[in-house]
């Protein structure tokens, strides 16, 4: 039972770490992530906050 | 007549693990790297141990499937961009055409070729895995794919340590083999090595970002990395988290606070340790009555003779051709009554339990001085990273993640070096992992950042780049 509980743990969190790195573009390519995301993936206006408060 | 080996929950392991393995399988269609991450697991839990049916078959060549596929998935369908081959790299190289040159002539060919089969697996996968790790997220991820992995055995023995199923020899981890990374002192050693490491993916790490979740696992997974010593009765874990302990001062920040919480927390850990593993203990000092103590020592006096004779090395399992003999001491009876008791005692065919004796016996002088250059090297170069963003005080170099990442492996190799003093693990996967994510780390920093300023061109009071470290 423990064998089974370990293995559960810490395969669930490889597949959960592997699903993570499938969404994530700068797994490849780290210039990826700088790069503005296109309209649709961006957020809401009224989420990004007044434009003066960003870098 | 065999009884039947499938019962209960057996089949559901087997069929959990393979789909464990199709599902990482599937998804590095879509991003090979992660057929890398997939030989990393396979290289260091060995499901095809754990399993009872189809998974153990040795047909199946699970192995080997990873390790084509990340190989293949690297050289078609990857990116090279950013892709170095270190100084490191090419000594690997040189290393794994030594042990190819001495396996040609080794005493035992037989034995030399069985042991040959896995070791070039673990050097060609470390002169390999820096080419892969290109950027953050996947010397990250291979991190933690790391620490993942020896933290399944590592929780296993920890559960079953905590529910009294420790002892010397008799703790089960997952498998009945008493072998290889599942071996007591082995995985003493690297569950004691990965600590460092699992700090530093709680602190810097963006695939499970840190949080409440992320520390409560660790502090368990820590928990259960110190409990495989108490587990295993192994003397080299306790004496690599008595180095770990130590060494860990150099990076704290409030060193007092430290000593002080450290020396509590075993003050308070000692009454709770079983007694059988405050015994063993008790002999770390005593070789002398201790057969297994007294049998490295023995085998180390031989390997140093047998170099002399064969200065190039013998080849794998050379030790099979020695035999010596040798006294115990021991001092018996209780008060007035004690008395010294001698014991002959005769071995032949003893492991050289130890990585520096196993490499200067198997490769010779030459192989031995390849092998510690690559661990010194990349000491160095760790501590190399740290001077350089340790000097960033002002913008806060220490809090960067290549600092802590140069730490931990800076930290995880010196547990290992020390482990590989009493155990023969000179070849392991789990160091040549340790070594390609310092040449990854050591590669990255020399591409991404500004090239080097020369010393009398920088102010006293800049805060520009650091030096750039040289091969």
């Amino acid at each position: 039972m423990i064998d089974l509980l370990t293995l559960a743990l810490t395969h669930g969190l490889m597949v959960l770490a592997a699903l993570v790195l499938l969404g994530r573009a700068d797994l490849d390519d780290e210039e990826a992530g700088e790069r503005p995301a296109a309209r649709w993936q961006r957020p809401a206006a009224r989420d990004a906050g007044p434009e003066t408060d960003r870098d | 007549m065999l009884a039947p080996r499938r019962i209960g929950t057996k089949p559901v392991l087997d069929l959990a693990l393979l789909a464990f393995i199709a599902a990482m399988l599937v998804m590095g269609l879509k991003r090979p790297f992660l057929w890398v991450l997939t030989y990393i697991y396979i290289d260091i839990v060995m499901p095809q141990k754990i399993g009872w049916g189809i998974i153990t078959s040795p047909s199946l060549k699970l192995s080997l499937v990873a390790f084509v596929a990340a190989f293949a998935g690297w050289l078609l369908l990857d990116s090279k961009r950013g892709s170095r081959f270190t100084a490191r790299q090419g000594m690997i190289v040189l290393l794994l055409g030594w042990c190819l040159m001495t396996t040609l002539g080794a005493q035992y060919q037989e034995e030399a070729w069985q042991k040959w089969d896995w070791v070039w697996k673990a050097l060609v996968f470390a002169a390999f895995l820096p080419l892969t790790l290109r950027t953050k997220l996947r010397i990250e991820a291979a991190a933690l794919f790391i620490v993942l992995a020896v933290g399944t055995i590592a929780i296993n023995g920890g559960l079953k340590t905590v529910g009294g199923g420790g002892g010397y020899g008799t703790l089960r981890l997952l498998v009945n083999d008493n072998a290889g990374i599942y071996e007591g002192s082995i995985i003493s050693t690297a569950a004691i090595a990965i600590i460092p490491l699992a700090l530093w993916l709680a602190r810097h790490g963006t695939i499970f970002k840190p949080d409440w979740k992320v520390w409560t696992f660790t502090a368990g997974l820590i928990f259960a990395c110190l409990l495989i010593p108490v587990g295993t009765s192994a003397r080299t874990g306790l004496v690599c988290a008595a180095v770990l302990g130590v060494i860990m001062m150099r990076s704290v920040k409030y060193r007092f606070v430290y000593a002080g919480l450290a020396s509590l927390a075993l003050a308070a850990a000692i009454p709770f340790l079983p007694a059988s593993f405050t015994e063993r203990m008790g002999t770390i000092t005593q070789h002398e009555g201790d057969q297994s103590a007294s049998t490295r020592v023995a085998v180390w006096k031989w390997t140093i003779e047998f170099a002399r004779e064969h200065p190039l090395g013998g080849g794998f399992d050379a030790y099979r051709s020695n035999s010596f003999t040798y006294q115990t001491r021991e001092v018996v009876g209780e008060g007035g009554s004690q008395r010294v008791e001698y014991q002959t005692v005769t071995e032949s065919g003893r492991a050289y339990h130890s990585s520096y004796f196993e490499l200067l016996g198997e490769q010779g002088y030459v192989g031995l001085a390849l092998w510690l250059v690559l661990q010194v090297l990349g000491l160095w170069h760790m501590e190399r990273l740290r001077w350089r963003y340790g000097e960033r005080s002002g913008r806060d170099g220490r809090k960067s993640w290549q600092w802590g990442l140069a730490t931990a492996l800076q930290q995880a190799h010196v547990v290992y070096l020390v482990g590989a003093v009493f155990v023969g693990i000179a070849y392991q996967p789990f160091l040549f992992m340790l070594i390609g994510l310092q040449c990854a780390l050591w590669s990255y920093v020399k591409r991404t950042e500004a090239p080097e300023r020369k010393p009398w061109a920088q102010r006293p009071d800049s805060q520009g780049p650091v030096p750039q470290p040289a091969e």
